[in-house]
């Protein structure tokens, strides 16, 4: 085989990989729906979250139960990754990795404060204050906010072709989840928290992404990752839930009835699908880039309602199968780029 | 000294010096310098240095095909020269510490 055709099946075979990790992300985000929405009737959140309405309201109650609920997804995550460490034999460049705040690490740790408290609390607030729905749909628009800024910061580039494939899954998006966002929307007065709850997820992933990207420029993805993780493990157990607990919350009692077999099983899960799909994630960037690592991992919302028909029995409304369309023609316009666009990701 | 650093760190200051190497100089010196001897540690270094040519701060300049079999058979050697950008961010990351 001559070197020209050989350099082309080389990069052919790393975009592809790219998206692979990328598709894989999405499937792993999509079934972490499931435990992500059979955690919320199992003891101890159900009781704690029907106790502190009882006292505070639903609203603070839900923000609240999110809160612990979201803290025990990190710890999963947390521990998933230390195996998935261990298995790729990284604990050494986990700790280098570590050591080097000042250059690295600390892109990390201000990408857990955007993913962790911001777009996941976030998403929850939207989803108490105004619906599933609509908090589905403002989660959607985050590979805007990341690609756009992947631009002006550290100028990734951005095909036409590529702009024009995360449009068209954003679409989709809205598609799938319209019809109930129209419910919501005429079923009375919205509260602007549960806007700004949808705001800050469409934000806080977006900048997560772009955030990671200037650490992952200098480091490998499996130790980024999980020092993203121990970040939002340090923001959760060691400030936040803390200062609920000292604000009167009953955190710490509700947190240690969680030793319940089928309890532990369900985070477990979804410590498991959520942690790879960040590990997917991740490995996607270096690969294609955030904006388009983004934009396939967005297919999430497609794999959601596959998940939670299959194992919930849910039937989909027809929105979301044409929205489900849309989302599989806008990965196919990213898939079919012109590989050679994509040798480097930046502008000399 | 060697070592103790994440690895694309030391990729970078290799490349620091501004010469052009092949992939397979800097992956048997990491290997060397890491203890990483097995082919996938082989793998896995040269898997960081597409990464770091993704990212813009390696410019991929030569190829050639292995015919002899000096890093893998029938595949591509890549030879890599830094950019001004991985000039940046190599010295924000390392230069400090040299």
């Amino acid at each position: 085989m001559d070197l020209k055709a050989l350099k082309k099946q080389e990069s052919k075979r790393k975009i592809s990989k790219g998206y692979m990790w990328a598709l894989f992300c999405a499937v792993f985000w999509g079934i972490w729906y499931l435990p992500g929405t059979v955690v919320w009737v199992l003891n101890p959140f159900d009781e704690m979250y029907l106790s502190i309405a009882k006292v505070s309201g639903d609203g603070v109650s839900l923000v609240v139960t999110a809160v612990l609920i979201t803290a025990f997804n990190a710890l999963t995550v947390m521990l998933a990754l230390i195996l998935w460490n261990g298995v790729l034999g990284k604990y050494g460049e986990l700790g280098r990795t570590l050591k080097e705040f000042h250059p690295c690490s600390k892109w990390f740790f201000l990408a857990s404060i955007f993913g962790g408290p911001i777009a996941i609390l976030g998403s929850f607030i939207a989803m108490g204050f105004i619906g599933g729905a609509f908090a589905a749909v403002a989660a959607l628009l985050y590979p805007v906010v990341g690609s756009i800024l992947a631009y002006y910061w550290y100028g990734e580039k951005i095909s036409k072709r590529a702009a024009l494939g995360i449009g068209v899954i954003i679409i989709g998006g809205i598609t799938i989840f319209g019809g109930g966002l129209l419910t919501e929307l005429s079923s009375g007065t919205v509260p602007w928290i549960g806007y700004l709850g949808g705001l800050m997820a469409a934000a806080g992933w977006g900048i997560e992404g772009a955030i990671a990207g200037k650490g992952l420029d200098i480091s490998e993805p499996d130790a980024g990752l999980t020092l993203r993780f121990l970040g939002e493990n340090i923001i959760w157990w060691i400030i936040i839930i803390p200062l609920l607990a000292l604000f009167g919350f009953p955190m710490y009692s509700f947190a240690l009835q969680v030793f319940e077999p089928l309890t532990m099983l369900v985070l477990i899960f979804a410590g498991i699908t959520f942690g790879f799909c960040y590990v997917c994630w991740y490995k996607s960037f270096p690969l294609i880039g955030v904006g388009r690592g983004q934009g396939i991992g967005n297919l999430y919302g497609m794999f959601a309602i596959i998940f939670i028909f299959l194992f919930f029995g849910d039937v989909p409304q027809w929105t979301i199968l044409v929205g489900g369309t849309l989302c599989i023609i806008g990965s196919f316009v990213m898939f079919t780029e012109e590989a050679s666009a994509l040798e480097t990701l930046r502008g000399e | 000294m060697s070592g103790n650093r994440p690895i694309k760190f030391r990729i970078l200051e290799l490349f620091l010096d501004g010469k052009e190497y092949w992939n397979y100089e800097i992956v048997s010196k990491i290997q060397e310098e890491y203890g990483m001897n097995s082919n996938y540690g082989r793998d896995s270094i040269n898997f960081d240095i597409i990464e770091l040519a993704s990212g813009g701060m390696l410019k991929d300049v030569e190829q050639k095909v292995d015919e002899e079999g000096i890093y893998k058979k029938d595949f591509l050697l890549h030879k890599y020269v830094i950019t001004d950008f991985g000039k940046v961010r190599g010295s924000d990351a390392c230069l400090r510490y040299v």
